[in-house]
């Protein structure tokens, strides 16, 4: 239980620094959000007035302080007649939406969850069936072709694969929307259908990493001491494939938390791609418009997804791995190729 | 953002991020100019206007839209816009029965409404609700729309918005119908002013002042059905408009659909390809490069592709205050050695623009053709260098800022600035960084900009006063020449307060030349805007002025 609550206070810990981070480089960066909001022309006055009904006319400290607090009690903008309120837990308040960061954030995240769910299913599935495969047939075809594939997807960017993925499915061959987002409430068909395109260009961007994972272990895997016992024990190659991928269970269940966590933090350049009105979108268009409350908005839940998804794969070891749930301490084989705790 | 980004000015007049607009298209064999349009479409249909804008805001105060972009569907105003492809835009009345009348010294407006006009929910638009739209643009979280209003009624200056009980007096609404306005000086162009978004009604009991970005009482041909930022917005038809009251708008489809957060380069694909989903479409976006040289080869899009006349200045700002640039001679020197050849190629060649030597845009009253420093685009190296050495100056060294999609164009003015023994650094920024570092900087930061402007309403007003009255050095405005010279500022101001237009027009013509003399800016290009439909659009007509299409008026066939 200890070592839990240390977790969970290591992961809050971290939290706060990113927040911390976050508010120092954006205040340290020549960026005015006030600028937009000042109208044109633009007097000093004007812009005077803009900054302080923001709260960007205050140390950035301060404004952190305001952040944190906001979260639990809420804030009020301006002073006097003229009041812009957001109820806690409010992450800040867009005066280019109109709108608390909040709400923009509600609205925006089932779009996410539902690109992330997907995703990370496609992704894991696929690349640890192919890593599996051609860790059993190492150096035949099929071996080659996996690595191949992973070669091209690894070094491929984004925005290539997904614009190719629009032309040639959803253009050229008129099987796929070619964007668009339709809500899982008013229809699971179409909500399906468009994410379909989305899913699977994340998923051959991101799978490539699985299959190359499972490759490499499983290798190590079907040649330690108790695959070759087993073996001569006149066990199944199948079965020896078990064991083996049982073992690779903790890295893959780390690397899936946090590409869970990623993904939930919003797939920027998918996203915009396939006009999908997710957390990335927001931030990409908060970017290019020095909207720094939607910025530190997205990038504090960003953080805590990937944390709280980390400290999900850090509680979860013990149960995969009961070695671990009575010291703590890890394994010294064979998880080896754990790429993070 | 020029090309590949937006004119400073217009850069939310179509929707704020636009990726990569590009060498624009002239009229050659793939695509048309300026107009479309197959002689008119009919009524009704639903129209899908494809953006890659996250949000739209439907707040007239808080709005910079040009009169004839989104929130023009919307919202009318005492004014409006009459654009065509082959004539200059005309000022013509909107709400009001004509474009205002002003008194003898040109200090007071006044303005009547047409009878029996009525807001979407079927309330008289009276003059107390054009007064009390105006009213909230003065409020203080209601800022970011266009002030030109704010520094020219009296007692602006101190007002805070109605929000408290309080009213400006400068603002007289007589009766249900007339509208006085007061202003703290002549000035001849309020009637264009008045087509600002901020003129738009707006009912007293509109609720909370922040939610009418998202629930506006409409006055024009549509009303807000329904809006998701980041994902749509769906325009249905306002009942209560009556078109025999609209001369500046058509209301021809019977819904318009944005689609927000699209990608431009997916969505110009879907046009080219004329996909049935993407029939009844246009892109507000400029077509991005790649598929604008796609669309001109591709002859299933022909007059699909529409582009615009030449628009926007582009422009190589010299800062007047920095140590290198003062001496006029200097700057004169540098208008010789660009290589304004160069920099069109950089752009895209022909197709990107018109060459630039005089600063009023095309498809403006009092614009004047003329060329203070020679007819040759690509510069005059020798009479360069005897500036120079006139000027007793040698192995001068320049800072260039940019942003970063201005590479090569910026390229272009280092290789033309070189020949006469000029070094150029090239500093590149993100748009965020530009803006603090050159309109709101404090100016010793660079030496040379590369910027364009498109201004707001078409009056030379619009288009020099921003770019260089001196009151606009800093703070986020467009004088980044940081040109100060109190006898231009006393003539734009005499112009301005000009109420007879041909007068004004001449002296503006005037000021133009008194500035270039001056020599605080290198004028390059006026660049022209390519935009694509879908084949079931009609009547998609970019004007002389501004380069973007009048949303007014598109019908579907």
């Amino acid at each position: 239980m200890i070592p839990a609550l240390q977790r969970v206070a290591r992961s809050l810990g971290v939290l706060l620094v990113v927040l911390a981070l976050t508010y120092a480089i954006f205040y340290m960066a020549p960026i005015d959000p006030a600028l937009r909001m000042c109208g044109k022309p633009c007097s000093p006055t004007d812009l005077e007035a803009a900054r302080g009904f923001m709260g960007f006319d205050r140390p950035w400290w301060a404004q952190l302080g305001s952040f944190l607090a906001a979260i639990v009690v809420g804030r009020t903008y301006g002073s006097g007649d003229v009041l812009v309120h957001c109820a806690a837990p409010c992450l800040g308040y867009s005066f280019q939406y109109h709108q608390d960061v909040t709400t923009l954030i509600g609205q925006r995240f089932p779009v996410t969850l539902s690109v992330a769910i997907g995703a990370v299913a496609l992704q894991s599935v696929l690349g640890i069936a192919a890593g599996a495969l051609a860790a059993r047939r190492q150096g035949g075809i099929i071996d080659r072709v996996v690595a191949g594939i992973s070669v091209i997807a690894a070094s491929a960017p984004a925005f290539v694969v997904g614009l190719l993925a629009v032309v040639v499915v959803a253009l050229r061959l008129d099987l796929l929307p070619s964007g668009g987002y339709e809500s899982f409430v008013d229809g699971p068909g179409q909500w399906a259908r468009h994410l379909i395109l989305p899913w699977a260009t994340l998923a051959f961007l991101n799978g490539a990493v699985y299959a190359r994972l499972v490759r490499s272990s499983m290798i190590e895997q079907l040649g330690l001491d108790y695959a070759r016992t087993a073996r001569a024990a006149g066990l199944s190659e199948r079965r020896i494939d078990r064991y083996a991928l049982r073992n690779l269970a903790l890295p893959l269940t780390t690397l899936v938390a946090l590409d869970i966590g990623a993904l939930l933090g919003g797939t920027v350049i998918t996203e915009r791609i396939f006009g999908l009105p997710g957390l990335g979108a927001l931030l990409l268009d908060a970017t290019s418009t020095a909207d720094l409350p939607v910025i530190v908005g997205t990038t504090f839940l960003g953080s805590l997804l990937i944390v709280l998804a980390n400290l999900a794969a850090d509680l979860a070891r013990p149960l995969l791995d009961r070695r671990l749930a009575v010291g703590g301490r890890r394994p010294a084989t064979p998880t080896t190729q754990e790429t993070s705790s | 953002m020029t090309s590949p980004r937006l004119p400073r000015r217009g850069l939310l007049a179509a929707g704020p991020v636009v990726l990569g607009l590009g060498a624009l298209a002239a009229c050659t064999d793939g695509g048309s100019s300026s107009g479309s349009s197959d002689a008119g479409g009919s009524t009704g249909g639903a129209l899908t206007i494809f953006t890659s804008s996250e949000e739209l805001s439907f707040d007239p105060a808080t709005s910079q839209n040009l009169a004839i972009t989104t929130l023009g569907l919307l919202a009318r105003r005492l004014t409006a816009w009459k654009t065509s492809a082959d004539a200059p835009t005309e000022l013509i009345p909107d709400l009001a029965t004509d474009t205002g009348t002003p008194s003898d010294d040109g200090r007071t407006w006044t303005f009547t409404l047409q009878d029996g006009l009525l807001f979407e929910d079927g309330t008289p638009i009276t003059a107390a609700t054009v007064k009390y739209g105006l009213e909230r643009s003065f409020a203080k979280e209601l800022t970011g729309g266009l002030t030109y209003h704010k520094v020219l009624l009296e007692g602006g200056e101190d007002y805070e918005g109605p929000f408290s009980g309080k009213h400006l007096d400068s603002i007289e609404a007589k009766d249900e119908t007339t509208l006085v306005f007061h202003l703290n000086r002549p000035y001849g162009d309020f009637g264009w002013i008045a087509s600002t978004p901020a003129f738009a009604p707006v009912p007293e009991d509109s609720g909370e002042p922040e939610s009418y970005a998202t629930k506006p009482v409409a006055s024009g041909p549509y009303r807000l059905e329904s809006y998701t930022a980041g994902s749509s917005a769906t325009f249905a038809r306002n009942e209560k408009w009556d078109a025999s009251t609209d001369q500046a708008r058509t209301g021809g489809p019977d819904t318009i659909e944005y689609s927000l957060a699209q990608d431009p380069s997916v969505v110009a694909q879907t046009l080219i390809a004329d996909r049935s989903d993407a029939q009844d479409a246009f892109l507000a976006s400029f077509v991005p490069t790649a598929q604008l040289v796609q669309a001109q080869n591709d002859p299933k899009v022909g007059d699909r592709l529409v582009t615009s006349g030449p628009g926007a200045l582009e422009y190589l700002a010299l800062n007047t205050q920095s140590e290198a640039l003062k001496d006029v001679k200097v700057r004169t020197a540098i208008q010789y050695a660009v290589d304004k050849e160069a920099y069109r190629t950089a752009k895209g060649g022909e197709i990107s623009g018109d060459y630039a030597t005089t600063l009023i845009t095309p498809g403006i009253a009092g614009r004047e053709e003329y060329s203070l420093y020679g007819d040759a685009p690509a510069g005059d190296v020798e009479k360069a260098k005897s500036l120079l050495a006139e000027a007793g100056v040698k192995d001068l060294s320049l800072r260039l800022v940019i942003t970063e999609e201005d590479t090569a164009a910026a390229e272009s003015i280092q290789q033309g600035l070189a020949r006469v023994g000029i070094t150029v650094q090239i500093q590149p920024l993100d748009e965020n960084a530009w803006t603090s570092e050159v309109p709101a900087g404090d100016g010793t930061g660079y030496d040379l900009v590369l910027s364009s402007w498109q201004p707001d309403v078409p009056s030379p007003n619009a288009n020099l006063t921003p770019l260089f009255d001196s009151s606009q050095i800093g703070d986020g405005n467009y004088n980044l020449a940081r040109y100060a010279n109190p006898e231009v500022d006393k003539a734009m101001l005499d112009a301005s307060s000009t109420v007879d237009a041909d007068e004004a027009a001449a002296k503006w013509a005037a000021v133009d030349k008194q500035i270039l003399q001056d020599s605080p800016v290198v004028p390059l290009i006026y660049s022209k805007n390519s935009f694509l439909h879908g084949s079931g659009v009609k009547d998609f007509v970019i004007g002389e002025f501004p380069a973007y299409p009048n949303y007014l008026t598109v019908t579907l066939g």
